[in-house]
């Protein structure tokens, strides 16, 4: 159990890009911290270059998030917004939902359920 | 005893109409009241012994009434004064209960009331604005972040570019001596080009310094950067979801104390209403101990007619003992007295009736109605006893 919880802290983020017709979609996975700067940079690079407009997070199989991993999520944002393509987070759960919630994070970026 | 007019007149016309009756048979209508009827000894003794307990009674009667008014009106006026107070001490209660109603829903901050719920409201902002900004910063320092990985690959690769130019130095440095040294073999000819191939060379050897300098300034930035670069990273990497989310304990926290005041206000706003009806209550009980007053006049009216009867019966009484032969006196009226006797079951006052009844008059004790015992009981006087 302890070394569970060990690795689930070690555990680094991790991400699949699904692109449709509409929207692709990149569902993240794990934990989404600072660590994750590099991958995630090059994530917002990869989501600038598809098709669809409309660029969604599948946040739903994220298990948390840090301060850091706030600020990427709205620097991608503002990358999309420069790219001129739609940002949406979808379906955030627990304690990345909560810090979505606190940190008011609605009010600049479209979140669905 | 004062005797007024009224009773003196009642007692005399009883005296004229209780002696027909005390007559065993009709007598013949008295003409002028000389007329003389026959009565046996045993009755008139019989009805002298009652005349003499039924004065006796009706004085006790008359005591005893006195002292039940007396009692009511001091215990009344004492329960009022207790209920005056009860009155004044609920409306001291609910005057303080207002004022911690009052106080309840606002603190004191620097000397001003603050309302509770917009002093929650107040720092609900204030945490909202604090995990607003750490979003703020958080962001911030993800793009210092990433623009400080840009400049140091821009960095890394200057410092590449000042290796190329060491590079081209290097060579220009070999032809302008291989110049040098073809300009030497063309003798005169080559004079001004061996000057051309020195400048050259001296060229780059200047080129090779300034290389160098260079070298040495990107070294001290790529330094600087590298180290602001950690910094950084150690501030971007301080996890402040934990501050953040402290907002949901607080946003809590609030929202209880509020609920909580609320209630305690409420409750507070009961119980200084309650204290009120208790006052108005109380008020009203006090008005209801008025039928004292009442109860005393009913007392003296029913006082002043047993006085006439009692006065009457003794101006009968004596007038009759005048004209009764001294041979005959009174009898006791053992069974009456045994009946009165059993009806009182407050000690002190059955003490009282024994003294006036038995001790007092002409009875005696010889058939044991006077029980010895009832007048060593003092101490439980007024207590009720059951037999």
């Amino acid at each position: 159990m302890y070394s569970e919880t060990l690795n689930l802290k070690d555990d680094p983020m991790d991400y699949g890009i699904e692109v449709r017709d509409q929207e692709a979609v990149v569902r993240l996975r794990g934990r989404l911290t600072f660590n994750d700067h590099a991958k995630l940079r090059a994530l917002i690079g990869e989501m600038g270059q598809n098709k669809p407009r409309r660029q969604v997070l599948d946040l739903s199989s994220l298990e948390f998030v840090d301060s850091a991993g706030i600020g990427m999520l709205l620097i991608a944002r503002e990358e999309m917004d420069r790219a001129d393509k739609q940002f949406v987070l979808r379906a955030a759960a627990g304690q990345v939902k909560r810090v979505l919630t606190v940190a008011q994070i609605a009010k600049i970026v479209q979140i669905e359920d | 005893m004062f005797i007024p007019a009224a009773a003196r007149d009642a007692a005399q016309f009883a005296a004229r109409d209780a002696a027909p009756a005390m007559a065993d048979r009709p007598a013949p209508p008295p003409a002028d009241g000389e007329a003389k009827v026959s009565v046996t000894a045993e009755l008139l003794s019989t009805w002298l012994g009652f005349a003499d307990v039924q004065r006796r009674t009706l004085d006790i009667v008359q005591s005893e009434l006195t002292r039940t008014s007396d009692h009511v009106e001091t215990s009344t006026l004492d329960l009022s004064e207790r209920f005056r107070e009860l009155a004044q001490k609920a409306l001291e209660q609910s005057e303080r209960v207002e004022q911690i109603v009052a106080m309840a829903g606002s603190v004191d901050i620097d000397g001003e009331r603050m309302p509770l719920d917009t002093l929650v409201v107040g720092m609900q902002d204030m945490i909202t604005d604090m995990v607003t900004n750490i979003v703020t910063l958080s962001r911030h320092a993800m793009s210092m972040v990433y623009l400080l990985d840009d400049v140091q690959k821009d960095v890394a690769e200057l410092e590449k570019s000042i290796g190329d130019i060491d590079g081209i130095n290097r060579q220009t440095n070999f032809l302008a001596l291989n110049a040098t040294i073809e300009a030497s073999r063309a003798g005169e000819a080559g004079r001004t080009f061996a000057v051309v191939a020195q400048e050259v060379r001296h060229l780059s050897r200047t080129t090779g310094e300034l290389a160098d300098r260079m070298r040495s300034k990107v070294g001290a930035v790529v330094k600087g950067v590298r180290n602001g670069h950690d910094i950084l990273r150690q501030i971007a990497n301080t996890d402040m979801s934990p501050q953040m989310l402290a907002k949901e304990r607080v946003d809590k926290t609030m929202d209880s104390l509020v609920a909580q005041t609320t209630h305690f206000q409420a409750v507070l706003e009961t119980a200084a209403s309650v204290s009120t009806d208790m006052s108005s209550t109380i008020a009203h009980v006090i008005t209801g101990m008025q039928f004292q007053d009442l109860t005393k006049q009913r007392i003296e009216a029913i006082n002043d007619s047993l006085a006439i009867m009692s006065a009457g019966l003794g101006e009968l009484e004596t007038r009759i003992r005048a004209q009764v032969p001294p041979g005959i006196g009174a009898r006791e009226p053992q069974e009456w007295l045994n009946q009165l006797m059993g009806r009182f079951t407050l000690s002190e006052m059955r003490e009282r009736f024994v003294r006036k009844l038995l001790l007092e008059g002409t009875a005696l004790d010889e058939n044991g109605v006077l029980d010895l015992d009832v007048g060593g009981d003092n101490g439980s006087g007024g207590d009720i006893e059951l037999f």
